[in-house]
């Protein structure tokens, strides 16, 4: 018996060894299931051209924080990941990321990277996560069903009035066509696409640092008695209600609805899966003209303590160049480089400028209870819009969501 | 002669005794294996929760001793004793449905007759689809645009505007149930069933002459003789819906408007969205109290009565 103890760990021994001495370092990164289109492209091209190796796990959306948070209890977690940019303040303040503002000040085109992602990825003054992919919200409509509408199929709506009244007019060809499509139940996807026609008018629901949520303001308020209107004169299909964001691309790819706030990722997925609906892409507008948008994406952060740091940067600094510029935008990413954002969408779809412009302009909410108040789909910001949008309490409705909020913020552990 | 008789047996005792010692060392081998199963699976892992449950302990980064402060934080969160509330609605009513349905299914079963097998299995067969998958099929055939039973029901011009089933919190909540008893009283049937076949048929006969009707038969006969098989099948019941998720989490998300959220959706959610693992783990300490309360009452209410055996 011990003799085979033995043997055993001699071969675990001879085994890890072998790995070890591997002439070329292999680090490991994951990634939530939204890149699952770009990230394996990129790291092969990084792969094909380097020495050192990439390996790439796949992650379902809902699960990679739980996953890494167990990864990284039990000394497994991978040695970087692409994290959702909203995340990163509160992974930052965890004391889970390595300190990489040295490094990130060195590069020379550290100015033009993306500032939302950046702004998210700085705690404390120490940046702990850069731009790895990027997703602007933009308003998308149908062409087919504006021109049969008699509407202008190339002119999308400006303010909020035209949006109600283009939905209508879509709405009126009658059978399964709708005028107006958004998931009235999923909290990830309205503070995507609704808060920035709150923004483009001048209001917000959180201050600036996410210390007070500000929810009563008359921005709000404006923006809800839209939504509530369109509901209200049944310009939105019965299943909004209930849609937790399973419908949020889905419904208006079937081609019947005639206008739905999405994001650039809308282009890319539209384009390659739905080749035969004609769409146009425009900003999310402001009550009175204006625009906004959400700034959204993924930091690539690193794993406190990792001993693959010079991989990463290589890996971090490749997918900056044009040529990994290029690449993250072919498969469904804006670029986060500023600088050469034209370039690397020179031969792609007109409509990417659009979103590459409201990415450049974009704003993104910090917190670091970013989930607890807008993500959970039992959190204050999704019962609130689920309550303003349907229900008949609209003042109550605000009013709870903003003392809890608040409560949330007072009670988290680090500010 | 005391001292003989003395003398004669302590040896013979002694022979008993080391046979029997050996005898529960065998035994103690032989169920080492499970014991060894419910050490790593259960005794650590609850010895590890109730550790746990006394720290503030998140998913990522240090966790620090905080002695009893999760469990005096538990008293002042209002949203885990209203999700309490709720289960405790759920259970009395899902229990209540469940038996109202599997009783007679039960009674109808029991007796061989035509086509028997046929109809127990097919009253059976939703209890082998795991509950995640039922909820997700059920959640499909909820959904009001692309569903079964509102477009079914518009199509057929019953309704003449399509109802959302799962926006309102009655409907919701009893399309939930309708799904729990459609998969579960398949598998309580079984139970009750087994019970029913165990009463002896002369007990019934002698009744029936002695002049008994149907119901005085059930009422004092079957179901004091059904006593264990009732307990069994209560507590299984009872249990269950306590710690029910996975319906809510799938097909209402805790929704319409967080009116769904369970007790052990809560604790899912202080644990993974949260990120309060060491709240989540005294949360679940909280409810495992409450669970073996409720088991030992209902074990009580339903022990055998002093002199039947």
């Amino acid at each position: 018996m011990r003799n085979v103890i033995a043997k055993l760990a001699l071969a675990a021994a001879v085994l890890g060894g072998g790995l070890g001495a591997a002439a070329a370092d292999t680090a490991n990164i994951w990634v939530r299931a939204d890149g699952s289109n770009f990230m394996p492209r990129i790291v092969d091209a990084y792969n094909k051209a380097h020495k050192d190796q990439i390996k790439l796990d796949i992650i379902p959306n809902a699960e990679i924080i739980p996953k890494y948070g167990a990864a990284a209890a039990g000394g497994t977690a991978p040695d970087a990941l692409s994290l959702d940019l909203i995340y990163t303040p509160s992974f930052a303040a965890a004391g889970q990321l390595e300190d990489i503002t040295d490094w990130a000040k060195s590069l020379p085109y550290f100015a033009s990277l993306s500032p939302a992602h950046v702004k998210t990825g700085t705690y404390k003054d120490h940046i702990y996560g850069l731009p790895f992919s990027a997703d602007a919200s933009v308003l998308i409509w149908n062409k087919k069903l504006f021109k049969q509408a008699g509407l202008d199929p190339e002119k999308g709506p400006a303010n909020w009035a035209e949006i109600a009244a283009d939905a209508e007019k879509v709405n009126a060809l009658g059978g399964n066509i709708k005028g107006f499509y958004f998931s009235g139940n999923c909290g990830g996807c309205n503070i995507f696409t609704f808060t920035p026609l709150i923004w483009a008018s001048g209001g917000d629901i959180l201050s600036e640092d996410g210390s007070k949520a500000t929810l009563d303001s008359p921005q709000l308020r404006g923006a809800i008695d839209l939504y509530r209107s369109m509901v209200k004169k049944d310009l939105v299909p019965a299943g909004a209600q209930t849609d937790t964001g399973a419908n949020f691309f889905a419904a208006f790819a079937a081609g019947n609805i005639g206008i739905s706030p999405s994001g650039a990722f809308a282009i890319g997925a539209l384009n390659t899966q739905y080749p035969n609906v004609d769409y146009g892409v425009t900003f999310l507008p402001g009550k009175d003209g204006g625009w906004s948008s959400f700034a959204g994406g993924d930091n690539f952060v690193v794993t406190k303590g990792t001993k693959k740091l010079a991989v990463v940067k290589e890996f971090l600094d490749f997918a900056y160049s044009l040529e990994g510029q290029t690449i993250l935008a072919k498969y469904g990413s804006l670029p986060v480089r500023g600088d050469i954002a034209k370039d690397a969408l020179k031969d792609l779809d007109p409509r990417y400028q659009v979103a590459a412009e409201a990415m450049a302009k974009g704003k993104t909410p910090y917190s670091v209870v970013f989930n607890d108040l807008i993500n959970s789909a039992n959190g204050p910001w999704t019962q609130m819009i689920n309550e303003v949008f349907f229900g008949d309490d609209v003042d109550g409705a605000i009013a709870n969501a903003q003392e809890t909020m608040q409560s949330i913020i007072d009670q988290a552990p680090q500010k | 002669m005391t001292t003989i008789t003395a003398s004669t047996t302590a040896p013979a005792r002694a022979r008993k005794l080391v046979g029997a010692g050996r005898r529960q060392w065998i035994g103690l081998i032989y169920v080492a294996p499970a014991v060894a199963l419910v050490m790593v699976f259960f005794v650590i892992p609850l010895g590890m929760t109730a550790w746990m449950s006394l720290h503030n302990w998140p998913l990522m980064g240090e966790h620090a001793f905080v002695g009893l402060d999760n469990y005096g934080a538990i008293l002042r969160d209002t949203r885990f004793w209203n999700a309490l509330k709720f289960t405790g609605y759920y259970t009395v009513v899902v229990t209540i449905a469940i038996f109202a349905v599997a009783f007679p299914l039960a009674i109808f079963i029991e007796k061989p007759r035509p086509l028997t097998n046929l109809y127990r299995t097919f009253f059976f067969m939703p209890a082998v689809v795991g509950f995640a998958s039922a909820s997700l099929l059920w959640s499909w055939l909820l959904n009001v645009d692309s569903g079964l039973f509102s477009p079914a029901a518009y199509d057929l011009g019953l309704i003449d505007r399509k109802f959302n089933l799962l926006a309102t919190f009655q409907p919701a909540f009893w399309s939930i149930i309708a799904m729990v008893v459609w998969k579960v009283a398949g598998f309580t049937m079984i139970i009750l069933m087994t019970g029913l076949q165990s009463i002896p048929q002369d007990l019934q006969e002698a009744a029936v002459i002695d002049g008994a009707g149907p119901f005085a038969r059930f009422r004092a006969i079957t179901l004091p003789l059904m006593r264990r098989t009732l307990a069994l099948a209560l507590i299984l019941s009872v249990a269950g819906s306590i710690l029910a998720f996975d319906q809510f989490y799938i097909i209402l998300r805790g929704g319409p408007r967080n009116q769904t959220l369970t007790a052990v959706y809560w604790i899912f959610n202080q644990s993974f969205v949260s990120f309060k693992l060491g709240y989540g783990a005294a949360l679940s300490m909280v409810l495992l109290v409450i669970l073996v309360a409720l088991s030992l009452i209902q074990l009580w209410l339903l022990r055998k009565p002093e002199g039947l055996d």
